[in-house]
């Protein structure tokens, strides 16, 4: 006992061990509790059979065999990719623009970007229902100017739904790609121009080229945020439209019993197709920037 | 019994050995320098002395206790990083008062200690400013500032002028080595430029893959080089094979060294020179391919036969040649070193 | 010389298209919030110009106790969810930065995770895994302070992160460790104080996240605990005159935070450009 205290003092303490790794525990608590067992209850969900209660891929096969769920699966891709299309061609646009203006335009530019990418799912679809609603402020318009496309406008669907969607893809695509610009060296566009290269080609052979990956980047995440883009749709047609996230939802809520299984496998699809994206774009980017840095 | 004492000290991240077996001392009052090429291993050591990073066997001794196991803010030891080590958020005055603070010193004491310490690093006048107002050089003395206050038993600099410009390196290392001097601390200096390292140090401790290759005063290293590694990285030997060697001079070298002429030691004449002037040196004949100055001495390359040396000659008007040029070189015979081929023990 | 005026030449054509195209882009950007702006403060809008300037759907709002305990409710949720996350990450970053730097690959995964999942996974998963647990769990508060500390982490990680690798924090701690200090005070007193700017930048970005939220609101608490996301839903099908001057509102407290961190933002990037 003597020896034991008598070592200890003529050895200054070392730090213990795992006493340092206390102060992750919290953090590793919550991530466990909000993020991981979530995710793995779905999955659990999906697997075990709504009806005959086994494991297996019952639901899924009742997802894929399902008119409603097939139509909210295609619709649901077909949406997220227009929309990122388009929100990727505008962006593309406002950002080569932006990045040529005075630091002044830009600025002010950026700032309605800023602003206005905030402006997204309750309040959005509230400010489209004014816009171009039954009784919309533009759709008034329409039917007294008589311009067809304007009156006859109908926002409970799947167009009027692509409409919001590629409102809120311009100013986040445009805030994602504006930095991939400022990596644009203008000795580029000097060299180029001493080698006697036309406009057309600097951009498709030089500038286009280089920005890719960021392009395909944003892309990806285009496709993602419209993909699991509840509110703005939840807003304006409820759950009477077929979306994957609203099918999933109501799988969990409403007035309908709730159906852990079906939704469950519904989340997983939304999450494979995510993942999905990703992994294509990653392979893509990475094609897209070999042996270079990305801009 | 030296002051500080590595015993045996093994490094390993994960299956890289970065130091192998390390055994040597440092007297008190020394200023030693851990000199080598980057990733040699000297860093390292540094700070495993430091408590920085744990020693994987072995055992490190400080004034006679074993501090292997002490936590790293209880070795009272000041350290120099490369730069960015001052707290931005606080003063220089607050940043040197820092480790006083930590050691529960009497507001007056600290005060005062801090005012002798700005003075001896010289930068009074900057007390109230804050890091990122500071030049590198004033943040590197700022930082010595800091780690001399506590009067630590040991002072480890870790490359801190490598991210100065030459001429304030210069100056810092003259500052810097009055310092030590003044106080008589016992100071460890890593560094991977030998000039430095030859300026500074008491003790050199020449580094190489993990081990230790050489040791000695800057004198004994810069004059006798113990393998092919150490005459390479100090100085700047001119090192002939064997072979090479014995057919341009036709003097006999053991097998498994090398020879090591450095460029001062060489005579260069316009004319063979005469049986006196040659005593004890071998005389070859060789052509001039170029020239550079380098600050009061002339670099001479020297063609001789299938060898090219580099001979220094003082800058003087009447002992220019020009490339194409015929000349003699003398080379004694006493400054031809035979040094073992490669490294020391790292040829496994 | 001559080369220079030439490449500026062309460039000097272009900012008028840019400037269109910019211009047009901006305003079908503004034009549908401009409408709602201007529909809040109108009796009607049914021929091509709006007609009765009224404050009414203002008076009426600001007189509804609804509306301020949805906005409190919002605020209560936004500031301890963000408080919450932000200890949480503070602790972890710590065993990231002064004792195990390997973690920090860990932590940017578990951290980016959410980034993906996005709100409708996030609460369905929640809810399906603690509703009708019985415990404090199942709690529908609960339930939703645990969604929101997992749906800000993204943000708030990546503005902790790059405010530590900005100071270089492991060797601020190595520095007051070898001048006697230990490694947790030296986190809480000399790295803390040099990252509070940081942390406070996406803290409110986090909070303008959460201020934005309908879909973990609706789907967890629904009307038990509107906020005011949940509050303008219900509202919506009743009164649009009242809807169009709440979705200013939030319009309002979203741009008005943005517009300090926008602010903030640039303005550490000067500092650290001098």
């Amino acid at each position: 006992m003597a020896k034991t205290s008598q070592k200890a003092t003529s050895r200054p303490a070392r730090t213990i061990p795992f006493a340092g790794y206390i102060a992750l525990i919290p953090f590793l608590l919550v991530i466990i509790g909000y993020e991981l067992l979530p995710l793995a209850q779905l999955v659990i969900d999906a697997f075990i059979g709504k009806e005959s209660g086994a494991l297996g891929l019952e639901n899924f096969i009742k997802v894929f065999t399902t008119p409603l769920y097939q139509q909210s699966i295609v619709n649901s891709v077909w949406i997220s990719i227009v929309s990122a299309i388009v929100g990727i061609v505008v962006a593309f646009l406002a950002a080569r623009f932006a990045y040529e203006s005075s630091p002044r335009v830009r600025n002010a530019f950026t700032m309605v970007l800023n602003m206005m990418s905030n402006f997204s799912g309750v309040p959005l679809a509230f400010a489209f229902m004014i816009l171009m609603g039954n009784s919309g402020v533009l759709t008034l318009l329409g039917q007294q100017w008589g311009i067809p496309f304007l009156a006859d406008f109908d926002l409970y669907t799947g167009q009027g739904l692509l409409i919001l969607y590629i409102y809120f893809q311009i100013p986040l695509a445009t805030l994602l790609l504006l930095p991939a610009f400022s990596g644009i060296r203008k000795e580029w566009r000097e060299a180029a121009t001493i080698l006697q290269a036309s406009s057309a080609v600097y951009w498709f052979r030089i500038v286009i080229p280089n920005l890719m990956p960021s392009i395909l980047g944003t892309l990806s995440v285009l496709f993602s945020n419209a993909l699991a883009a509840y509110a703005t749709a939840y807003a304006v047609v409820m759950n009477n439209y077929a979306l994957l996230p609203l099918q999933i939802t109501s799988k969990f809520k409403g007035d309908v019993q709730i159906d852990a299984a079906t939704g469950g496998a519904l989340a997983c699809v939304l999450i494979i197709l995510m993942v999905v994206c990703t992994l294509i774009n990653n392979y893509f980017t990475k094609r897209a920037s070999k042996g270079r840095e990305i801009v | 019994m030296s002051y500080i004492e590595f015993h045996d000290v093994v490094k390993r991240f994960g299956d890289n050995t970065v130091l192998d077996h390390i055994s040597f001392g440092i007297e008190k009052g020394d200023l030693v320098t851990l000199l080598g090429p980057s990733g040699c291993g000297k860093s390292t050591l540094l700070r495993c002395l430091s408590g920085l990073e744990q020693v994987s066997e072995g055992r490190i001794m400080l004034d006679g206790a074993d501090i292997t196991e002490v936590p790293a803010s209880k070795r009272n030891i000041g350290m120099v990083f490369q730069q960015y080590s001052l707290f931005p958020n606080m003063t220089v005055e607050r940043n040197i008062a820092f480790g006083l603070k930590m050691q529960k010193v009497a507001q007056d004491v600290i005060d005062r200690k801090v005012r002798e310490a700005i003075d001896m690093v010289e930068l009074t006048g900057k007390e109230k400013a804050y890091p990122a107002n500071l030049s590198g050089g004033q943040q590197q003395r700022a930082a010595l500032a800091r780690s001399i206050v506590t009067e630590p038993a040991v002072l480890l600099l870790d490359e801190p002028l490598s991210a100065i410009d030459a001429k304030l390196r210069k100056s810092l290392q003259a500052r810097i080595r009055e310092i030590q001097q003044e106080l008589g601390l016992t100071t460890i200096f890593v560094t991977h430029d030998q000039d430095e390292a030859m300026v500074m140090s008491d003790v050199i401790q020449l580094f190489h893959a993990g081990r230790i290759e050489q040791a000695g005063s800057p004198v004994e290293v810069y004059t006798k080089p113990v393998s092919e590694f150490a005459a390479s990285f100090i100085g700047s030997y001119n090192q002939l094979s064997r072979d090479e060697f014995q057919t341009m001079t036709g003097a006999d070298v053991p097998a498994g060294h090398v020879v090591a002429v450095r460029p001062e030691t060489i005579g260069i004449t316009p004319d063979a020179p005469t049986p006196a002037d040659a005593a004890g040196c071998h005389v070859v004949h060789g052509t001039v391919v170029g020239s550079t100055p380098r600050g009061n001495v002339l670099r001479y390359t020297v063609r001789v036969g299938a060898v090219t040396l580099r001979v220094d000659a003082l800058f003087r008007s009447f002992h220019m040649f020009d490339p194409g040029q015929d000349v003699y070189l003398s080379i004694p015979k006493h400054d031809c070193l035979n040094i073992p081929e490669g490294a020391l023990r790292s040829a496994a | 010389m001559s080369t220079k005026a030439k490449a500026a030449a062309p460039a000097k054509k272009t900012p008028l298209a840019a400037k269109i195209f910019l211009a047009i882009v901006a305003i079908y950007l503004l034009v549908p919030f401009a409408t709602t702006f201007i529909y809040s403060l109108f009796v009607e809008w049914t021929d091509i110009l709006p007609s009765g300037f009224t404050l009414r759907n203002y008076i009426e709002l600001f007189g509804n106790m609804t509306f301020w305990a949805s906005i409190g409710r919002t605020l209560v949720l936004c500031l301890i969810s963000v408080a919450i996350t932000i200890v949480l990450l503070l602790l972890a970053m710590y065993v990231v930065v002064a004792v195990n730097r390997k973690l920090g690959r860990f932590m940017q995964f578990a951290c980016m995770i959410p980034y993906a999942l996005q709100g409708v996974i996030l609460s369905i998963g929640i809810i399906s895994l603690y509703t009708g647990t019985g415990t404090l769990l199942s709690n529908r508060m609960v339930m939703l302070f645990g969604a929101y500390t997992i749906l800000v982490l993204p943000y708030i990680y990546q503005g902790i992160r790059n405010a530590l690798n900005a100071i270089d924090a492991n060797m601020l701690i190595q520095a007051a460790e070898m001048l006697g200090c230990g490694r947790f005070r030296a986190y809480v007193q000399v790295v803390l104080p040099n990252i509070v700017s940081g942390i406070l930048v996406s803290s409110l970005l986090a909070e303008s996240i959460i201020f934005g939220d309908f879909v973990l609101a609706n789907n967890i608490a629904g009307t038990n605990y509107q906020n005011i996301q949940v509050f303008l839903q219900a509202n919506m099908g009743k009164s649009s005159g009242l809807s169009s001057a709440i979705v200013v509102v939030i319009f309002v407290v979203v741009a008005i935070v943005t517009g300090i961190v926008l602010k903030m933002q640039n303005g550490s990037q000067k500092t650290a450009k001098e």
